[in-house]
Parts: structure tokens; C-alpha cells; sequence
């Protein structure tokens, strides 16, 4: 039966690596496009070196974030420094609707694979370049992860506590915003091409689409000159806010109260009324005024409280609240469950892994995870013959190049 | 590119990003918001301090490129124009409780009735189904669900989050995405569907899979202040620079190692570490750590060697070493350090929006991506309050004159 998924007419060719690039295809996968990696052994994904992994210590193969950002892709091992594996890229650009590629800027141009080479081959192609500075520029050949661009953005400064060096949010944060402006420009430049024939190159930085997320604070400083700074977990328009102590080792529970009624509630939850009628706390601009004293008296009473017992006490009375929770808290989130969120597939060498289902739900058309990330070059010989129609002597003469590794 | 496509935003604070996103790729976005003006206007910080609805920079930060009008949705003559705007869009997008505007008459099945073409974006903190998606939400707690929040900030200290909000971008951008797959599939089938996006389950994202730790046997990601810890090993990623910080992705692996080895020369070329720790094999410190060959006592007396050299050089030094040395550092930059970036500047990023109401024009953010064949352009400032219901009403919609007089003093619009 054909795939009725919303992309199964998608081809992409996905030249990209670690986070920002990858998990934006991986969305492009859950709705049924097809989607070839090309990986080298000669440069490995560096996810492959980055946890979680199924075993310690871990195998290439292990590396569970690699599987999450790929399930569902094919996988062809390719070394595109050859002239035989630059001849092999091309036949897949002229396969595809779509090549996406994360190198820095001078990588493409060097191997003969920039837009104006593959355009020439393809002239409807859409070619995504996402770098993290972008393709022009005197910062152009910076090269990196997430992290650097978490930095270089303003990211890291804003998180952290204000008498301590900045602690910035987990991980490589801008890898895990761009991948929703990288699968939307790609997305709304197939309908462009839909409707004019015509294809294109998309620039796409990755600082510049992750300082969206920072746009309030780019302009308190564009417009009112402010430099924001890191302020815990404290917020201008609402108190208490915080993350408190609950009952066990490493549990916490976060606390967020907007307004009057809601910290009624909360007084009524922590068995303090009087506070609801202390002057010092009567109305907002008070509370944000005694926020110390408060938090005084909301650690004291989570202190003593399973987190997910005060979460659930606190939103029986309309108190935006909830536990912290860690992974193992993800697993048995009865929310996630009804989400389908955890997906089992089996992996080809491991047994099982598991990856997360899509973060949105198509009530006509849904996602499906039918297979596990590909191993390296798990799928070249279905690359080559079944999409490309290469014959059995091309393949072997490519691998006796050694252009297939 | 999306040009012939018209949205109906009718979202809070939680998803005006999405409809921007559409808006900024060239859709024609409608934001309809209740008489008086969204509460999103109410968020601050303010220009100049003063709380004022035009005036909110977070509602500047998400409505460009879109017109606004008012409308009532709470009365059934509001309900009934909601209802003739749904039959011409191709987008409604909304961030109300599940089941609020459904409550209305203006669900999905609802307007589903009136056009069956019309995709319906919902953006809800959990999803619009299941024990939670009824629960009260703010940015700390939706990311404190979802993950990200148990993994950052300072092992001593309560887990923290980033100071901008945050978690109802990540589902407002997911959102966007979701839409235009929909609309993909419009094409063959001719038929809108109901997008359901949990800002819960987008944040897990920012978790770089560690969200599946618990799924898989994995040691839980622990907070690490400027780094991250990798099961056993703590790795260090931002370094102390004579005027600030910096951040150094200092990995191991096959790709990483080289980067690592290139700025260990340079450790050593200024006296900073001795040969052997230069000479370490960084393309497999990842195996011989967990292997326990390398102690890990070894790694951090490297973190320290790597943390007195940066110490004595400035962010503008280190940055330069970056590009002309090819290694993997940035300065931990302040807002108005990334506002004057020379980078920025040279790529024409800031784009100049005029305001004539206030006869000023600020800078703000540019464009996400740029397509070449159609450059993401900023057509509008944001709307004011009500500022094209004329335009809508009256010229689109072809309400009366008479009519519109009337509603406006019912307060319908």
C-alpha cells in the first residue's frame, strides 16, 4: 500500500550532522520523507560520541542520541573528497527535491558540490546551507556545535544565578531551536517550488534564527539601551517563582504564581492562609517586593513533600506547578504515555532502542516510526541500486575505491 | 513564498512565534485578539518603561509582518465573524485552553464544517488530551515537565532555567512546521486536519536526548554549571577569559579530537601545559577515560591548564585564535555585545522597522533564514490595537458601515 503519510512524495538528501540539521529531517522522516544520509567513516557523526548510550563503554553504534535524531532515515556511506564519490553525490542531488548540508561554508565549494555545481545538475533543487554564522561574513568559517552558538548568541549569559559565572542552558541550547526554522524554510520553499517551478539556496545561520528566542531581550537593549541579565529562576511579572526542594535526594519542584487568585490557592495548598491576607504580599508588585520571605515559606512546606504529591495538590487548585523531572520521570509521565511520546524500535545490531514519537500529533495523517536510525552504511547497496539504478559493476567498482566507507 | 496563504492567529503570549514564522515567510497573517488588545500586550518590558499595549517588546518581538483586528469571541456575533474569516483562511492557529474554543462553536469540527480546507494549529502547554492537558502552566513548570530544567544550572543549587521564556517558543516554532506539512498535504488531499503541538514534548528537545536515559539504562544527565557531564566524565565548556567568558567545546572523539589536539598546541606553544599532556590522544580520551586508562583526575587537571590560559587572554583574542587557528570557541556574549556584532552587522542582520505612530524606528531582530528566491522581508510593524479592522471588515468582509458602527459600540470588535 502506498504511504499516505503528508511527505511521502519527499526526497532529501541530508548532508547534516549532530543536532540542528538532523532532527529537523528526523520530522521530515516521521512524515513519510525519504531521507538519505550521507556519512563517512572517514568523519564520523559526532553524535555517535555523545550520550545517552546503550552500553558503557559505548560503541558507535550506541549512542541513542544518534538514533533519536535519525530513525527512519537510510543511511549511505560516502566519502564526497573522492571525484567518484562527488560523481555519486551528484546523481543523488538529481534523484532529490532537496539537499541539506551543515559544513562549514568552504566545504561544499571544495568538493564541487556549492549550489551553482548542483544546480547545474538539478536546476529546481532547494539547498539548504545551515551553518552556525552563516555563508557570509568575517566570523563565516567559525566552526562548532550548539554550544558556541548558545554563546556567541547571548544564551549563556542569561542563564545563571546572579553571583555566580554564567551556567548557561543544558547542551549545545541553539540545536534545538533551529531545527524547527530549518524544517519550516525547506517546507514553505517546496510549496514556492510547487507553484513557480523554481528552486533555490537558503542561507539559514543558526545564530540568527535561535536569537528569535531571544527577541524581548534584543530589543530592551535596541530600544531602551538595557543589557539583560541572568536573574535565577526569578521572573519580572510573577512571585513566588521558583524551583524548591522537595522530599529525596536531587527532587525539586517548580512553582510559578501569576496572580491573586492563584497564590489564594497556593496559601490555602501550604496551609497558609495568613499569608493570603499579609499586607506584605497582597498584591503582585507586593509579592515581587518580599519574594525572599515567600520563598521562605514555599520551601519550607515542599521540603516535606514528594514533588509529584505537591504537583498534583497544587494543580488540583489551579497553581501552575509541576516536579522537575529527570528522564526516568519522562518514562513514567502518565502525560507522555498518552502521548505516545517513547517509541521501542528495534535496532539492527542492538536489539531495542528507543527514541521519542513526534512533538505534535496530525489528527488525519499521523507520524509513524517504522525503523531505527541506520548504521553506517547500513543502507548503500538500496542507495545505489533501488533510488539511483546503478548496476552491480558501479557498486563494486565503488567499493574497490573505496568510495563507499 | 507562502503568499497566497492566509492564517488566522488567534493566539496569547504561548503561540504568537508561529504565526510569525508564516508571516515572515510571506503568509498573510490575521491577529485577532479581544477588544481592548491580547493580553499579550501587557507583557514587559515596555519601550521606555511604560506599560502601554502598543508599546510591549515582547509584543513587538512576535507580531511583525501581521495586521490586527479586534473581535469577540466570547459573544455569538464575534463567534459568527470568527466563523466567516475561517471559510477564506487557510490557517486558524490558537493557545487557549483545550477545549475553550471549542466551548464556542469554533473547535476544530466546528470550523471544519464551514471549511474543510482550513488547517487548525493548536498550541497547548500539554497536548490536547491526557491527565495533564489541563494543567495550569507557565514557562519554569512546562519546562520543568518536560526535562531541560533538571539538567542545567549549578549541582549545588535548585535546577534553572534560561531567564527569557522560552518553552512556548519551542512549541510555537515546532508548531510552524507541523502546519506547513499539513498544508503539503492539503495539496493532495484537499483536506485540512487539526495540529495538536504539546510544549512539553518540543522542550524534550532541549534535553539533547537525555530524555531517554531512563528509557534505555542510562546514567541520569547531571547539572554541570558551564558543561555537562557524559555518564561518568564532567566535561567543561565555559572558561574563564580576562574580560568575561568564553565557550570552548572541549570534546573528544574522531571528529572533535583534532579541534581538541589544535588548541592543546597552542596551550603548549605559550607554556600553559607540558608535551605530554599536549600529545594526549584526544580522538579516543572518550575511550581511554571510560576505559579508566586515563584517570579522570587527568581531565580536569586539563580543564584547569585549559582555564589559566584563557584566563589571562580577552574574548576578542580567543575568538580571533578561533578563526585563524580553527578551534572551537566563542565568547559567552551579553545582549549588547551580540547587538553590536560585527558579524551581524556585515550580514545586514538588524533590520530597521519604522514606527510612525511614535515617529521612531527601532532595530530588531532579521530575518531567520535567507531564501533567494524571495528574501524574508519586514513589511509591517506590529499592529496596534484594532488597526485593520476597517481594512478587514468593512473592505474584505464587506460588513456595512452602519453594521461595523454598531458593533464597535457593543464591543464586539
Amino acid at each position: 500500500m502506498a504511504d499516505e503519510r503528508p511527505l511521502a512524495d519527499v526526497k532529501v538528501v541530508d548532508l547534516m550532522w549532530v543536532v540542528a540539521g538532523p532532527a529537523a529531517t528526523r520530522v521530515l522522516a516521521d512524515y513519510g520523507a525519504t531521507i538519505v544520509r550521507v556519512e563517512s567513516a572517514r568523519r564520523p557523526d559526532a553524535c555517535r560520541t555523545l550520550a545517552p548510550f546503550l552500553t558503557l563503554p559505548p560503541d558507535p553504534e550506541d549512542s541513542v542520541l544518534f538514533h533519536n535524531m535519525n530513525a527512519g532515515k537510510l543511511m549511505l556511506a560516502l566519502d564526497l573528497a573522492t571525484p567518484e564519490g562527488r560523481a555519486v553525490a551528484l546523481d543523488l542531488v538529481r534523484w532529490a527535491d532537496v539537499v541539506a548540508e551543515s559544513f562549514s561554508p568552504k566545504a561544499m565549494h571544495a568538493w564541487g558540490l556549492d549550489y551553482e555545481s548542483l544546480r547545474a545538475v538539478k536546476p529546481d533543487l532547494i539547498m539548504l546551507s545551515t551553518c552556525l554564522m552563516g555563508q557570509s561574513g568575517p566570523l563565516a568559517s567559525l566552526a562548532g556545535f550548539g554550544n558556541l552558538a548558545a554563546a556567541i548568541t547571548g544564551f549563556t549569559h542569561l542563564c545563571g544565578w546572579p553571583d555566580r559565572p554564567p551556567a548557561g542552558p543544558f547542551g549545545a541550547y541553539t540545536d534545538y531551536i533551529v531545527p524547527r526554522y530549518n524544517a519550516a524554510v525547506v517546507l514553505a520553499a517546496l510549496d514556492h517550488r510547487r507553484r513557480t517551478g523554481e528552486g533555490q539556496f537558503i542561507d539559514l545561520a543558526q545564530a540568527e534564527a535561535a536569537l528569535h528566542f531571544l527577541a524581548p531581550a534584543a530589543l530592551d537593549y535596541t530600544v531602551n539601551g538595557r543589557v539583560q541579565a541572568a536573574c535565577g529562576n526569578r521572573d519580572p511579572e510573577a512571585a513566588p517563582h521558583g524551583v524548591y526542594p522537595a522530599a529525596g535526594d536531587d527532587r525539586w519542584i517548580a512553582i510559578a504564581v501569576h496572580d491573586d487568585a492563584q497564590f489564594a490557592a497556593l496559601c490555602d495548598v501550604i496551609e497558609r492562609p495568613d499569608l493570603a491576607t499579609d499586607p506584605r504580599f497582597a498584591t503582585r508588585a507586593a509579592r515581587l517586593a518580599h519574594q525572599d520571605a515567600l520563598d521562605a515559606h514555599v520551601t519550607a512546606w515542599a521540603r516535606q513533600r514528594d514533588a509529584h504529591d505537591a504537583e498534583r495538590a497544587l494543580q488540583a487548585r489551579g497553581v501552575p506547578a509541576s516536579a522537575v523531572q529527570n528522564s526516568r520521570d519522562l518514562l513514567a509521565d502518565p502525560q507522555l504515555a498518552e502521548r505516545g511520546h517513547f517509541v521501542r524500535l528495534t535496532h539492527p545490531t542492538r536489539g531495542t532502542t528507543t527514541v521519542e514519537g513526534s512533538r505534535f500529533r496530525l489528527s488525519r495523517t499521523p507520524a509513524r516510526m517504522e525503523s531505527a536510525a541506520p548504521t553506517l552504511g547500513r543502507d548503500t547497496q538500496y542507495v545505489l541500486r533501488t533510488l539511483l539504478g546503478y548496476s552491480e559493476e558501479r557498486i563494486a567498482q565503488l567499493s574497490a575505491a573505496g568510495v563507499l566507507a | 513564498m507562502l503568499s497566497p496563504y492566509r492564517v488566522l492567529d488567534l493566539t496569547t503570549e504561548r503561540g504568537l512565534l508561529c504565526g510569525q514564522i508564516l508571516a515572515d515567510l510571506g503568509a498573510d497573517v490575521v491577529k485577532v485578539e479581544p477588544p481592548g488588545g491580547s493580553p499579550a500586550r501587557c507583557l514587559g518590558p515596555f519601550l521606555g518603561d511604560e506599560p502601554h499595549p502598543d508599546r510591549s517588546l515582547v509584543w513587538w518581538a512576535y507580531n511583525r509582518n501581521k495586521r490586527g483586528i479586534t473581535l469577540d469571541l466570547e459573544r455569538a456575533e464575534g463567534q459568527a465573524i470568527l466563523r466567516r474569516l475561517a471559510e477564506r483562511a487557510d490557517f486558524l492557529i490558537e493557545s487557549d485552553a483545550p477545549g475553550a474554543l471549542a466551548g464556542r462553536g469554533l473547535g476544530p469540527a466546528d470550523l471544519a464544517a464551514v471549511n474543510p480546507r482550513l488547517i487548525y494549529v493548536s498550541i497547548s502547554p500539554f497536548g490536547q488530551t491526557g491527565p495533564k492537558a489541563g494543567y495550569a502552566a507557565s514557562d519554569l513548570t512546562v519546562m520543568a515537565a518536560s526535562g531541560p530544567l533538571f539538567m542545567a544550572g549549578d549541582a549545588d543549587r535548585p535546577p534553572l532555567r534560561l531567564s527569557v521564556p522560552q518553552a512556548f517558543l519551542h512549541a510555537s516554532a515546532e508548531a510552524a512546521a507541523a502546519a506547513l506539512i499539513a498544508l503539503h498535504e492539503r495539496h493532495r488531499s484537499g483536506l485540512g486536519q487539526h495540529v495538536d503541538v504539546s510544549a512539553q514534548q518540543a522542550a524534550t528537545l532541549a534535553t539533547q536526548s537525555g530524555s531517554l536515559a531512563g528509557a534505555v539504562g542510562w546514567i541520569e544527565t547531571g547539572r554541570v554549571a558551564g558543561g555537562a557531564s557524559v555518564g561518568p566524565i564532567t566535561l567543561r565548556f565555559v572558561f574563564p577569559a580576562r574580560d568575561g567568558h568564553v565557550s570552548i567545546t572541549l570534546i573528544f572523539g574522531a571528529s572533535a579530537g583534532r579541534f581538541t589536539r589544535r588548541l592543546m598546541e597552542w596551550v603548549h606553544e605559550e607554556g600553559c601545559c607540558d608535551t605530554a599532556t599536549r600529545d594526549k590522544d584526544w580522538d579516543h580520551y572518550f575511550e581511554l577515560l571510560f576505559s579508566g586508562q586515563e584517570p579522570f583526575a587527568e581531565l580536569d587537571r586539563v580543564k584547569q591548564a585549559v582555564a589559566n590560559f584563557t584566563s589571562a587572554k580577552t574574548k576578542a583574542e580567543l575568538l580571533a585564535a578561533a578563526l585563524a587557528r580553527g578551534l572551537l570557541i566563542a565568547p559567552v556574549a551579553t545582549v549588547a555585545e551580540v547587538v553590536e556584532s560585527e558579524q551581524l552587522a556585515a550580514r545586514g542582520y538588524w533590520q530597521a522597522v519604522e514606527h510612525p505612530e511614535l515617529g521612531r524606528t527601532f532595530r530588531y531582530p532579521g530575518p531567520f533564514a535567507r531564501p533567494s528566491a524571495m528574501r524574508l522581508v519586514y513589511r509591517r510593524r506590529p499592529p496596534l490595537v484594532g488597526e485593520h479592522n476597517r481594512e478587514i471588515y468593512a473592505a474584505e468582509l464587506g460588513i456595512a458601515e452602519s453594521v461595523l458602527a454598531r458593533l464597535r459600540t457593543k464591543g464586539v470588535i
